[in-house]
């Protein structure tokens, strides 16, 4: 993979600026008519995916210019993928992996982000994105949980860096443990031999960093012999099952995020929630369990010569189309007494929480500024509470209400659930 | 040779004037401007004659003054500002030079009036989206220069319709097409290649009728205009709405315009419907007027080619539910005036003697553009001032013509009086300044002041009466058009 | 750095530092090396840095949404409208709303539709400004033109003076933009800056809001909404075709005519270019000859049936034919939603190949155009022919606006604007059709594609009065070349000469 390969999709950009918004045939609302954070908040037309776009198209015929000015482009960007679902309504052509192998190229060629720098230096030391206090696997003390290293398991729960670390979100791997159990499923954790996916060094630009995090990974579940892999963590669940597949080292493995899975139980009977839940609530997509989990679509061909943007064999574009929607809103309409109300952008076309692309590292301003905007159309929907899922999102909505004092409340998927149970 | 021999040299001397009587014709009219007597008079046949004229005044410094319509005037804006005027009269330019049913538009000289040009389109199953009764002597050129209210707000895309293009001789003597009649080539070029002249805007990023338009004559002279003709319906039912709450009827005009429902459509108090309507002077006035309700709206649905009667009823049924919403009710009659009456009559232009000048001799009028919702605050202001300034206020006739499809309104208070009786022209001379000064801080917006008020509204905006003198620079760098008028 | 330090750090004092940059990439990302960006916050600001690219003699540029913005070869400065991006006002009673230039059409009209109004918009669509600017679009059969839709506008000049015209000049109201006396909208696209507009607005008889279903790129409407239905009809000759746009403008029954040719309608209804070039196939075999695209909203029932039954009339009287797979639940839909938000345009002009280049007339109605066009169509077949352009149908298209008192008639070529030989190709057929309209007098073709005298030549030499009265207000010619041209896309075109070529300063 090289920014190279993607030449002809960046000349392709017309400058339509659709990527700026969410598809327009879904603008109902002048409030939440955008999809970008970064244009929305930088402006300049080079915070936009077409503006990313156009400076890869001039890096490749005459070489990266490295400013501060272009590197500030470069790591306020939250890899959210808004600009390449919008663009995809109309175009054939690839938005977000042009904007992603040229970050990749900056870190490769030294121009890292100091705090993202800081973060994947503590990944080889820890294994961890997040700072690390005791074990990995001490969340789960008193439990009772199998070690799916070292007991066969049929599910392997993979808990995540920030669900296992961060003392404020261990509740959700509490939560889903005790959904999983009491569903009676089969299932095992890898403890302090869980190792981080590895998925957002790889939105943060470094890819051998993440590759080698794949290989560990896959190591520990091909010798555990788990067909089947939950996630409960969104970015999580796109590293598994997308960027694993795309640099082929997924092999079979399923990869379920937590709230498929939920679903399935539910719909298998094997999961009953029977206790109400009195909440209005409204739903975030997170990115990565939503437009950017499609599965990898491995694809490989030549432009056919010509005028035409056309190929051989003919490509297949990942639009959003079939990202992981329904599951989080079937659960939801299963727990009794919630109320369910969407916001303006959804789905597809859903607002980063802000912490994408390791914004909440490089640029804790911007994360809380998108997570602010996005706290906003929460609120006018008239909800008490946003319910997201992935920890990442939860994490920093919290933070930023926490600085404006709204009453807003933040949930996981999974901690109503067992509320539910 | 003296000047004015040069000029009626150009014109032929048949048709160029100095008798005192005539040019005491041309010195006044029925505005309160001050009378100047002008030099001379010139009667132009052709486009070649009038660019003449004018490369003759700017070589001479001679001030113009193009004048379309015949008498009476009443604006003050054919009379001269200043003196050594030659009027240059384009009435005798009675031309209609093309009309096309296929594209639905006409192109006329200046003197065409409307009496001349009505028959003309019917006869080709058109009609003018007219203003409300001009009089017989107004000159359909003149009207859309001046950017006159029509009658038919949905055909009324733009404020500068029905004007299309027009041909003009600026006043630096160059002449100009403007919109699409500008080329490739010369009309009767596009003619042979299937063209019309009927695209407003263009060529490039200016507007150039906009500039003409609205100027009275201060940027150039204009030789033909061709406008943009509406179909005539095979059915009409007009109906009226009477009622003594006039939001109640802004509201119901409001959506006829919106739905495009309607064809003519206009509100009318009781005094103006009575001074249109009456044949008898003064019982039949009175008694109209005492029939009346105090607001009137009428409107006409038509039907065109297909299953008129079909489309008709279907509009009249989408009204009647309007109508319900309102609170108001469509009748075919209010009071002693049948809305088919008021139809034939506002089909055609005032008949004989004007209909403004029937009650009194007289009309001042005084007339803006504004919105529904200041209406009523600027409707209260004006009795206010009336009664303060001795005119009684039930006496002024009040006329409301929705505009450019609904996104504004024309507002006409029409003062009659006796020209004869001093007291009472100097009452309405008052009430006339003090009313404008009042309604401008009210929102009322004069966006073709004439006469003794022109300077005080346009200087109220000094950055575009920078911008419009900058374009005068270019159309008109000698100031020979019309000076005097407006900020030039 | 392009312009001097002091005037950048002037400029810098009134937008503060983070609305100037004349950084290598934000340039790369403007596609041009010679400017400096500037965006301002409000009108004020706008006036402000206005006066000093005067003061400084800099030659600016502006943009509000920039679908047609061609940098030009000099050092200028650039005015990135994006931070004005404010709905001011919709005033629903009478039909006007107030915008500044970035808002997009489709954030304005979401506000309309909830309010059973709509907005004029260019063809561009949804993401294009919302100010009435020079354009034609999709439903000017029933809103007009950007030309004819604008009221009241506040006006920044070249100068930097602030101009606002008509009632906000007078009251700060927006509904008027004419007088007193000539009207100012006349010279307002000639250049400077607009800042705040005032459009009008129009009756919207559809839903308050597409009741959406599925995922990007592939929506769909589980029901056509009431009162509204969408056809393509193909003809047996283009006469016929023009009898019957012609009778459905008369007779005032559509709210939208487009004359998409087969290739639009397959690009508006696919969601990829294999899907669409197959589809296209299938369309190209079904119609009988040219044809065009229909929407009917009724106001209300009746309103609905009365449109149809006449629809259908003059459908058989002109024998035109309805294309089958319109007729499907899932094409009409799109087609529907699309059109009358103006969403598709880019995978009509742009997906296939990246790039297209338009001939057009704006005003005029296809009847004049016909002759032209058909020879312009015969042309680009010969393109296409060679493999040098994206083999669509060839045709030219039009569509009536202001119930076909007006129109707008159209033929372009897509093509890879990185394939030397297309890109050669596309641009000699452009010269020879622009040639073609003024020889056979049939129209003044967009101005980019031949030297602006030979058109003004033929156009009553507009372009030297245009040069004029640009010079007037703009006497440091600082100003743009071009203006917002009444020819939407041709702002590549200059449409004066006054403003000398200027080279690149020398990089320092
Ligand atoms: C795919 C595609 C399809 C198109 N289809 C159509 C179509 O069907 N019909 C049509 O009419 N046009 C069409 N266009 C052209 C384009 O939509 C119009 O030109 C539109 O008006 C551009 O608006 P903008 O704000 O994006 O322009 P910009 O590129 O921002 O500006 C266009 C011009 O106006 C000037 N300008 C911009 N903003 C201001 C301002 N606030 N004040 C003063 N000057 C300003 C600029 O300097 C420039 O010269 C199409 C373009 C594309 C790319
Ligand atoms: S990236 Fe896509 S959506 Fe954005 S401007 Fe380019 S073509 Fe348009
Ligand atoms: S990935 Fe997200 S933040 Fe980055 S350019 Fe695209 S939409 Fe904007």
């Amino acid at each position: 993979m090289s920014i190279e390969q993607y030449k002809g999709d960046m000349e392709m950009c017309c400058r339509c600026s659709a990527c700026k918004h969410i598809p327009l045939q879904m603008v109902r609302n002048p409030a939440h008519s955008y999809a970008c954070p970064s244009i929305a908040k930088y402006n300049y037309h080079a915070y936009s995916g077409s503006g990313r776009l156009i400076i890869g198209r001039e890096a490749l015929s005459k070489g990266i210019n490295y400013t501060d000015r272009l590197l500030d482009i470069v790591y306020n960007c939250q890899m959210c993928g808004a600009c390449d679902i919008s663009c995809k309504y109309a175009m054939d052509m690839e938005v977000l992996e042009p904007i992603s192998e040229f970050r990749m190229k900056c870190v490769e060629d030294g121009h890292a982000n100091p705090a993202l720098d800081k973060v994947i230096n503590g990944l080889h030391k820890t294994g961890s994105m997040v700072p690390v206090k005791g074990k990995r696997g001490d969340w789960a003390e008193g439990l009772n949980l199998k070690n799916a290293t070292k007991e066969k398991v049929d599910v392997l729960y993979h808990v995540g860096c920030l669900t296992s670390y961060d003392k404020d979100m261990q509740k959700l791997a509490k939560a889903t443990a005790k959904i999983l159990q009491k569903a009676g499923v089969n299932f095992g954790i890898a403890g302090d031999a869980e190792t981080c996916c590895g998925g957002r060094a790889y939105q943060m630009g470094y890819r051998e960093d993440f590759l080698n995090q794949a290989k560990k990974n896959m190591a520990l579940i091909k010798k555990a012999g788990v067909k089947t892999l939950v996630t409960g963590c969104a970015d999580g669940y796109q590293a598994f099952k997308v960027l694993y597949d795309k640099y082929n080292l997924k092999g079979d493995l399923e990869v379920l995020h937590i709230t498929e899975y939920i679903d399935r139980l539910i719909k298998q009977g094997k999961l009953k929630l029977t206790k109400k839940v009195n909440l209005n609530v409204t739903y975030h997509d997170p990115c990565r369990l939503g437009r950017l989990s499609e599965p990898w679509i491995h694809w490989e061909g030549k432009k056919i010569p010509g005028y035409k943007f056309v190929f051989d064999p003919p490509k297949t574009y990942r639009r959003g189309t079939n990202g992981i929607y329904a599951p989080p809103r079937d659960i939801l309409a299963s727990i009794p007494g919630i109320k369910l109300t969407e916001m303006d952008r959804i789905k597809e076309y859903s607002w980063c929480c802000g912490a994408g692309g390791g914004v909440n590292e490089s640029n804790p301003e911007f994360a809380a500024w998108t997570a602010n905007k996005r706290i906003e159309e929460a609120t006018s929907t008239g909800a008490e509470a946003l319910v997201s899922a992935c920890p990442w999102c939860e994490s920093n909505f919290n933070k930023t209400l926490k600085a404006t004092g709204s009453s807003l409340k933040v949930y996981d998927i999974v901690e109503l659930v067992a509320k539910a149970i | 040779m003296v000047v004015e021999a040069k000029f009626a040299k150009i014109v032929g001397a048949g048709n160029a004037s100095s008798q005192k009587e005539t040019l005491e014709e041309y010195s006044r009219d029925m505005s309160f401007v001050n009378p100047v007597r002008p030099a001379f008079i010139v009667r132009p046949k052709t486009a070649a004659e009038i660019e003449k004229i004018v490369n003759l005044a700017n070589e001479t410094n001679t001030p113009l003054v193009p004048v379309s319509s015949g008498s009476p005037h009443f604006r003050g804006d054919t009379v001269p500002g200043t003196g050594g005027v030659v009027i240059v009269d384009l009435s005798g330019m009675k031309k209609i030079i093309k009309i096309t049913r296929h594209n639905r538009v006409a192109m006329v000289e200046p003197g065409v009036t409307f009496a001349e040009l009505i028959p003309a389109v019917t006869r080709e199953g058109l009609r003018l989206n007219m203003p409300l009764l001009p009089r017989q002597s107004k000159s359909v050129v003149g009207s859309m220069l001046e950017r006159e209210p029509v009658i038919m707000p949905k055909y009324q895309w733009d404020s500068s319709d029905p004007l299309a293009c027009i041909e003009v001789v600026f006043g630096n003597g160059e002449t100009f097409r403007t919109g699409q009649a500008a080329g490739p080539g010369t009309i009767e070029e596009q003619w042979a290649a299937g063209g019309v002249q009927k695209t407003p805007y263009g060529p490039g990023p200016a507007q150039w009728q906009r500039l003409v338009q609205g100027a009275q004559g201060t940027m150039g002279i204009v030789t033909w205009a061709s406008l943009r003709c509406e179909l005539l319906p095979e059915l009409e039912q007009p109906f009226v709405v009477g009622s003594a709450n006039l939001g109640k009827l802004t509201d119901l005009a409001h959506w006829l315009v919106r739905m495009k429902l309607v064809n003519e459509c206009f509100m009318v108090n009781n005094t103006d419907l009575a001074a249109i309507m009456a044949e008898k002077w003064p019982t039949d006035y009175c008694d109209l007027k005492d029939s009346l309700p105090r607001w009137i709206l009428f409107y006409n649905v038509a039907g065109y080619h297909y299953s008129p009667e079909e489309r008709v009823s279907t509009q009249i049924k989408g009204i009647t539910d309007i109508c319900k919403q309102v609170g108001v009710e469509p009748v075919k009659a209010a009071g002693k005036v049948s809305a088919n009456e008021i139809l034939k009559t506002v089909q055609k232009p005032s008949g004989e003697p004007y209909w403004k000048l029937r009650y009194k001799g007289a009309c001042q009028d005084i007339f803006f553009i504004t919105i529904y919702d200041k209406l009523e605050r600027q409707l209260s202001i004006m009795n206010e001032l009336a009664n303060q300034y001795g005119f009684q206020s039930s006496d002024i006739g009040i006329y409301l013509q929705p505009m450019v499809q609904g996104t504004n309104c024309h507002c006409e208070f029409n003062l009659f009086y006796d020209p004869t009786n001093p007291r009472e022209v100097a009452r309405v001379k008052t009430l006339y300044t003090k009313a404008t000064e009042a309604l401008m801080k009210v929102g009322a917006f004069f966006s073709r002041p004439y006469d003794t008020t022109a300077r005080m509204i346009v200087n109220q905006n000094a950055a575009s009466v920078d911008a419009l003198n900058r374009v005068k620079g270019v159309l008109d760098p000698n100031h020979i058009m019309n000076p005097g008028k407006l900020c030039f | 750095m392009a312009i001097s330090k002091e005037a950048y750090k002037e400029i810098e004092d009134v937008v503060g530092p983070e609305n100037i940059s004349d950084d290598p990439s934000i340039k790369d990302a403007y596609r041009s090396q010679y400017l400096t960006v500037v965006l301002p916050g409000n009108t004020e600001e706008v006036a402000a840095v206005v006066k000093l690219f005067n003061k400084h003699k800099i030659p600016f540029q502006v943009q509000s949404t920039g679908w047609s913005f061609y940098p030009p070869e000099y050092d200028f400065i650039f005015v990135d409208m994006r931070r004005m991006n404010r709905i001011i006002e919709i005033n629903e009673k009478n039909m006007y709303a107030v915008v500044e230039p970035y808002v997009i059409v489709a954030e304005l009209q979401a506000e309309l539709f909830k309010r059973g109004l709509t907005c004029n918009m260019k063809g561009s669509g949804a993401n294009t400004t919302a100010l009435a600017m020079s354009g034609h679009g999709h439903m000017g059969l029933s809103t007009g033109t950007g030309d004819r839709n604008d009221l009241a506008t506040e006006w920044v000049t070249d100068e930097g003076e602030i101009i606002r015209l008509g009632t906000v000049g007078a009251s700060g109201e927006w509904f008027c933009g004419d007088g007193p006396g000539p009207s100012l909208r006349g010279v307002i696209r000639i250049g400077g800056v607009m800042t705040k507009q005032s459009t009008k607005i129009y009756h919207w008889g559809g839903p308050t809001k597409y009741a959406l279903e599925g995922n990007s790129p592939r929506y769909t409407l589980p029901e056509i909404p009431a009162n509204m239905m969408v056809r393509y009809y193909s003809f047996p000759t283009v006469e016929k075709l023009i009898e019957a746009e012609l009778k459905i403008g008369e007779s005032e029954i559509a709210f939208e005519l487009m004359g998409f040719c087969p290739s639009m309608v397959s690009s508006n209804i696919t969601t990829n270019n294999e899907e669409d070039f197959a589809t296209l196939e299938r369309f190209t075999k079904e119609v009988q000859g040219p044809g065009f695209m229909v929407i009917i909203i009724g106001n209300f029932p009746g309103d609905f049936e009365y449109k149809k039954m006449v629809l259908e009339q003059i459908i058989k009287e002109t024998k035109g034919k309805s294309l089958k797979a319109v007729e499907d639940h899932n094409a009409e839909a799109t087609l529907l939603f699309q059109c009358t938000r103006v969403t598709g345009s880019i995978r009509e002009t742009f997906r296939a190949g990246g790039m297209f280049s338009s001939m057009m007339v704006q005003g005029q109605r296809y009847d004049l155009h016909v002759e032209w066009l058909e020879q312009a169509a015969v042309w680009k077949r010969e393109l296409i022919k060679k493999g040098l352009i994206i083999a669509d149908d060839g045709q030219q298209f039009g569509w009536g606006e202001e119930q076909g008192h007006l129109g707008h008639t159209e033929i372009f070529c897509r093509y890879n604007p990185y394939d030397a030989d297309s890109f050669k190709a596309v641009h000699d057929w452009m010269d020879k059709v622009a040639k073609l309209a003024l020889t056979g007098h049939y129209s003044v073709p967009v101005n980019s594609a031949l030297p602006i005298e030979e058109i003004g030549s033929q156009a009553c030499n507009y372009h030297i009065w245009l040069g004029k009265i640009k010079q007037a207000f703009d006497p440091n010619l600082v100003g743009a070349r071009t203006g917002f041209s009444y020819v939407g896309a041709d702002t590549a075109g200059a449409h004066t000469l006054v403003y000398p070529p200027k080279p690149p300063a020398k990089q320092p």
